[in-house]
């Protein structure tokens, strides 16, 4: 059966702690218990969590929703931004987890991702070969959606807007925020997993504390 | 928590709890202070169409359907909203909340959530998150779909088509049959309220599908419509029967995924299990285990269900797949599905998964398909015949399978009932049972007062309060009035 992938990136460089890493982990725990109300997403959704921050590493490897556990994330330190590590590691996983369709055989769905950060890219030079790579049109790494999440006063949304199709910025990084945004890409990714491929202009709105940057 | 109250629009009092709403597609949904309704406030403004559309929604359509014969036999089946309300410039709707079979136990896994259809048409929820308790079995499954073929029959009658029905529109619980539509604010009035949505992928009919690309005032372009609705109760009947989609099978049409979507659901929508183009059969993968037995169509073919329900599907999903005008009506379903539950033989396994099967007795099934228990000795099953001046007889293609403990109704009895809305409490009492007692297999007549056992030419009257034994070969003449039925008694060796 098709599967739907989900990639979950988020940014652990030191800026983040405190509050905002305490409130991503808060979103994270509502975004996986609210999939798992929803049947069309436990019918078809795996997820995947990577961390970046001087290095990009799998916290939770692609599960399905039902045996899912919370990742552990690490206490933060001071650190770069190795986003573009990040995105290389996903585009690794995503060759060797996502089946794609083959003359005979169907494959998996186009898979989905987040990526929330409070700053910009440290690693340039490989953010932007994997920019290219990802909005590259004949690109092997499509995705049905990859929202962008600029966190915070210092973020910045246009190195986001390279890559993703949808970039909202939080102008706060308090939990009340970081809530509605999670609840928010929770709806997406449940209308998306009943919607299928063909749907995906149909998406509910975004709350109105979250500003969509394109 | 802020409670607001306001006045609806036919000047009754209205109130909600204004906090942290449900959100649908297009409403926010608030909860009245006792919970027995829902204020839905639409996000957008409405324009003058979308209110008018309200207004007969909640007056003409709503008195049409339950100001009739049968009123508190729709009220069941249809969450209809009653009132509207005009509150900070948006236009909300008063809408009954569900009844609480439809959700899930707190208790369970599923913690309270809404029992929508998704739950139980895909296999792999319905194995695995769906609480054992819930689960019903095929009776429960037929009952639902009779309940929803009624239903939309019923909105069809009156002129009106649902224009998105889809497993998220439609709440259900097997194990007591039930079934809801709900969100029927988007009702469709041919040529007066056009559709708003598309539909909901898995439903949209093929034709929709197919020119969906296509400009709106585009001529060739093809809405919701009453025989798009056909389509969606097709493929919700199939899906709450097999738990499986009649669509979805091997088939690649185009390896980018989007075209294969618009390509599988719409010009070359192709039935999985169509009688000669094999070419979109299900094939069993590795990981698939979660979701088998039902996705297996070799052993739990669409013909399991008996030859009514067979022909149907066939129309469905080939004559009329991209042929909308040959697409079987509610009302045609309905029946089939009648008569379909007559078919019904009890699983003699206790834990088996579904409790009963479709009995055939030409090919006399002698083990349940589902889990694979046999059945030994012999099934009584009546074969009715009509007449129209009282005379001649003649073979209707209705039966009945006979199992120990079965009821029979006034529907079986005459020809001119059929168990629905309009039949009055008296009509739904039963006339007698079946019983396999002291090594035989017996009717008990309960009300029928002019019940006779027909053998050789010879009546013999069957009293109130006396048996008959099914004799193979003999026949019963269940009541001698101008419409009365007689069943031709057969004993299958199984």
């Amino acid at each position: 059966m098709r599967k739907l992938p989900i990639y979950i990136l988020i940014d652990t460089s030191g800026s983040m702690r405190g509050e905002p890493i305490e409130a991503v982990k808060a979103g994270l725990q509502s975004l996986f218990s609210g999939l798992k109300r929803d049947p069309h997403a436990l019918e078809s959704v795996q997820i995947c969590v990577i961390t970046f921050d001087r290095e990009a590493k799998v916290i939770l490897p692609m599960s399905e929703l039902d045996n899912l556990r919370m990742p552990v994330i690490p206490p933060l330190e001071s650190s770069p931004t190795n986003m573009g590590e990040a995105l290389e590691l996903m585009c690794q996983l995503y060759s060797k987890d996502v089946v794609k369709t083959s003359p005979t055989a169907k494959g998996d769905w186009l898979p989905l991702a987040v990526v929330m950060t409070d700053g910009s890219p440290s690693d340039t030079g490989l953010f932007n070969v994997m920019c290219e790579k990802l909005s590259s049109p004949s690109s092997i790494y499509r995705f049905a959606r990859i929202i962008g999440c600029a966190a915070g006063p210092k973020a910045k949304t246009e190195p986001l807007k390279r890559f993703s199709t949808d970039v909202v910025s939080l102008e706060t990084m308090d939990s009340n925020s970081f809530a509605k945004f999670w609840a928010w890409v929770s709806q997406s990714f449940t209308k998306h997993s009943q919607g299928t491929d063909m749907a995906m202009d149909e998406l509910p709105p975004p709350p109105v504390e979250i500003k969509i940057a394109i | 928590m802020t409670l607001i109250s306001a006045t609806a629009v036919d000047g009754s009092s209205v109130q909600f709890i204004k906090k942290d709403p449900m959100q649908g597609g297009v409403k926010d949904v608030y909860f009245s202070p006792k919970k027995d309704y829902v204020v839905a406030f639409f996000r957008k403004k409405l324009d003058i169409q979308g209110k008018e559309r309200l207004e007969r929604l909640v007056g003409k359509y709503r008195e049409g359907i339950f100001g009739q014969q049968g009123s508190d036999f729709w009220r069941d089946l249809y969450r209809w909203p009653e009132k509207i309300v005009e509150h900070g410039g948006l236009t909300g709707i008063v809408v009954p909340t569900y009844q609480s079979k439809f959700f899930f136990g707190r208790d369970t896994d599923r913690d309270g959530a809404e029992k929508e259809g998704k739950w139980f048409a895909s296999a792999k929820n319905f194995n695995k998150y769906v609480p054992p308790g819930d689960k019903g079995d095929l009776l429960g499954f037929i009952r639902i779909c009779i309940n929803l073929s009624r239903a939309v029959r019923r909105l069809h009658a009156a002129g009106l088509a649902h224009s998105d029905l889809s497993y998220k529109n439609c709440l259900v619980d097997p194990a007591s049959g039930s079934a809801c539509i709900i969100d029927i604010d988007g009702l469709v009035v041919p040529n007066l309220f056009p559709p708003d949505v598309l539909g909901t992928p898995d439903f949209i009919a093929p034709e929709v599908v197919a020119t969906s690309r296509l400009n709106k005032t585009d001529p060739g372009r093809k809405f919701p419509c009453r025989e798009t609705d056909q389509h969606a109760l097709a493929v919700l009947i199939y899906q709450y029967l097999f738990h499986r989609h009649p669509l979805r099978g091997k088939k690649v049409h185009s390896q980018d995924s989007v075209e294969q979507e618009f390509l599988e659901m719409g010009e070359r929508a192709l039935f999985i299990e169509h009688p000669t183009d094999h070419s979109n059969r299900f094939v069993i993968q590795p990981n698939d285990k979660d979701f088998l037995p039902w996705v297996d169509t070799q052993k739990l073919p669409f013909t399991l269900m008996g030859p009514y329900l067979k022909e149907l599907f066939l129309q469905s999903f080939v004559n009329g797949l991209h042929s909308p005008q040959e697409r079987p009506s509610a009302d045609d379903w309905e029946e089939a599905l009648v008569k379909t539950s007559d078919l019904l033989q009890l699983c003699p396994n206790s834990s088996c998964v579904k409790g009963w099967y479709i009995f055939d007795p030409i090919a006399k099934t002698s083990k349940c398909p589902y889990c694979g228990t046999s059945v030994k000795g012999q099934v009584p099953v009546l074969d009715f015949y009509s007449s129209h001046d009282g005379t001649n007889f003649r073979r209707e293609n209705r039966r009945l399978v006979v199992f120990s403990g079965q009821y029979l109704y006034l529907w079986h009895v005459m020809r001119n009932m059929f168990p629905n809305e309009k039949l009055t409490e008296a009509d739904k009492k039963a006339v007698g049972y079946f019983s396999f007692f002291k090594n035989k297999w017996v009717f008990v007549n309960q009300t029928l007062n002019s019940l006779f056992l027909i053998q050789n030419d010879n009546r013999k009257p069957i009293q109130i309060g006396s048996s008959v034994d099914l004799i193979d070969g003999s026949q019963l003449l269940l009541s001698t009035e101008k419409d009365g039925r007689i069943a031709s008694v057969s004993l299958v060796n199984v």
